[in-house]
């Protein structure tokens, strides 16, 4: 068995060992946002703000920070975490001020951090050479490898505050989502709303790069609550499906990624899609089902 | 004689690069009375109440509402709203009763949960609309007028002073907007809401509310429902109101003529909504 061997051998543990914390982390931070992701249809929000992340990657590379650890992790996951949180801002910007249209505006701010990115990255790599670590693939799908115990102990300080972000504007938030309109009339601050959720995705997006990669980084924002609400239409129950799905996610995918020498990140999204994919067939068959039963006229 | 509930005074409005929505309407809502605003598609009716709500600000003029700004008013949970268009995204995962409690939710502070008192009145408003019976239903598996009864109780559950609803009846049949007139009654009466109804239906204006202002960017007349005359609403239809409201019967009275602002046509109109609905009709 990889999996034990990887988590119990002394040197391998001090590898991977903060990765897998920093993935439960992951996966409890997304879980919460992921319903909300799914229900406000911002999935292709969380493309764009993640897709910045490799600009602020490109910078942090350009710095040659990009494999240190420790004080100067912390100086690579803000300035990340600035790029990802600019591009949010200016999507919620552009199209709630309806200059722009939303997708429109997304792929714009998407793109362009991607040139940027791709541009910064050859240039580090010139500067700095290859020793510094400039992985694109690790950038784009995410890695097991460079994850520190700092990188752990950002990422559960980020979810604490996604968690309590959440739970401090559950009420107005969740209002908001539902019914903008009326929210707005009942005196929901709409920008403000806008901007506590846009800067949760953000620190989302950063954390779960670190795992996932650019790229992958949206699933975790977008699976675990399309999953669950394929299985229920209960809001509590949704939530704790939410997260358990994104823990199973991760583990199964660590599980799958050390048994099968995959990449963690794609490792992650195959499960999670593998449940998504078992959630529709359960949809479809409840829905074969109702079809299916006597209505009740038709028993009287 | 207590304030007005709803002051607008002198108020314009236009929208950017656009004509004048409103044009110098003066109106008094007055507290514990329920308004009906009549007027065409595009003649003001919901930018006036958007700005009763405080998401338009007026060009010129001033709108007080419960002696608030608008935007105070609303932060402080005296208005409830309906919509004309319900922007709710119903594959929510959640009850008919979810959605009402959201209203006395959105006060308590976030370490705080409901009340009993705040479960009452969640409890009354499901009653007032006769909603009790689908309160666990998921909200996504209602109809068009059963959600609109839903909002409502949301609205009323927050235990607003002023009770704002923009085009209730759209999309509603005949029998229900009998029974939302009813319903506009018990509100007045019940919960003693000051209430404003935005709408081109005459039918539910005439019967639920005791004042009716018609609106079509200016103010044309602001009457009780018996002083509504054919040319006052041919005036503000812009079209013979018996070609529009052919079912309706409209008897010409030899009452006193009506006390319109601008119109004084000779021959008031009694207005009376056609016969009850029949068993089975749908609910709004």
């Amino acid at each position: 068995m990889n999996t034990i061997h990887y988590l119990t051998d002394p040197t391998l543990r001090d590898l991977f060992l903060p990765g897998v914390i920093t993935g439960l982390a992951i996966a409890i931070m997304c879980a919460g946002l992921s319903v909300l992701v799914v229900l406000k249809r911002l999935a292709f929000v969380g493309q764009g703000i993640s897709h910045a992340a490799f600009g602020g990657a490109g910078v942090v590379a350009t710095l040659g920070w990009m494999s240190a650890a420790g004080a100067v992790s912390l100086g690579a996951f803000g300035i990340v975490f600035g790029f990802c949180l600019f591009a949010a801002l200016a999507i919620g910007w552009l199209s709630l001020k309806g200059k722009t249209e939303a997708d429109t505006a997304i792929g714009i701010v998407l793109v362009a951090s991607m040139a940027l990115g791709a541009i910064l990255l050859t240039r580090a790599a010139h500067l700095h050479g290859s020793s510094r670590g400039v992985s694109w693939e690790s950038f784009l799908f995410g890695s097991m490898d460079g994850i520190s115990w700092t990188d752990a102990a950002l990422g559960w300080g980020s979810a604490g505050i996604v968690l309590f972000s959440l739970w401090f504007f559950r009420r107005p938030m969740v209002f908001w989502a539902f019914d903008p309109v009326v929210a707005r009339a009942m005196g929901v601050r709409e920008p403000v709303m806008s901007l506590v959720l846009m800067t949760l995705l953000a620190l989302a997006t950063v954390t779960a790069m670190k795992l996932a990669g650019v790229v992958l980084a949206t699933a975790m924002l977008v699976l675990p609550g399309a999953c669950a609400l394929l299985f229920s239409r209960r809001w509590s129950v949704v939530l704790w499906l939410a997260l358990l799905i994104a823990l199973a996610g991760v583990v199964g995918g660590l599980v799958l990624g050390f048994e099968a020498d995959w990449p963690t990140g794609p490792s992650i999204v195959v499960v999670l899609a593998a449940v998504f994919a078992a959630g529709r067939v359960y949809s479809f068959l409840q829905s074969r089902r109702a079809a299916s039963s006597p209505t009740p006229a038709a028993l009287q | 004689m207590p304030d007005p509930a709803v002051q607008f005074q002198h108020v314009t409005f236009a929208y950017p690069g656009a004509a004048q929505a409103l044009a110098d309407v003066t109106l008094d809502v007055a507290t514990g009375a329920c308004l009906g605003v009549l007027g065409p598609n595009g003649g003001g009716k919901s930018t006036l109440l958007k700005l009763a709500l405080g998401l338009l600000n007026p060009t010129r003029g001033v709108v007080r509402v419960l002696g608030h700004s608008p935007r105070e008013a609303a932060a402080r949970g005296l208005i409830g709203y309906v919509p004309q268009r319900s922007g709710a995204e119903q594959a929510f995962p959640l009850s008919v009763r979810q959605v009402v409690e959201m209203g006395p939710a959105l006060r308590l502070s976030p370490w705080r949960t409901l009340t009993q008192g705040d479960h009452q009145a969640v409890d009354a408003a499901l009653a007032a609309v006769g909603a009790t019976s689908i309160a666990s239903k998921h909200v996504g598996s209602l109809s068009g007028g059963q959600f609109q009864r839903v909002q409502i109780a949301r609205a009323l559950a927050s235990r607003p002073k002023l009770l704002l609803l923009d085009e209730p009846t759209v999309g509603i049949d005949v029998a229900g907007q009998q029974q939302f007139a009813d319903l506009l009654n018990r509100l007045r009466h019940d919960f003693g809401i000051t209430v404003m109804v935005v709408s081109h239906d005459i039918r539910t204006v005439a019967s639920g509310c005791d004042r009716i202002a018609c609106l079509s960017r200016t103010l044309h007349s602001h009457v009780a429902p018996e002083g509504l005359t054919p040319g006052v609403l041919a005036e503000v239809f812009r079209h013979d109101v018996a070609a529009i409201f052919g079912d309706l019967h409209v008897d010409a009275h030899s009452a006193e003529a009506c006390t319109g602002h601008h119109h004084a046509p000779a021959t008031p109109v009694q207005i009376s909504i056609p016969s009850k609905p029949t068993q089975g009709a749908s609910p709004p």
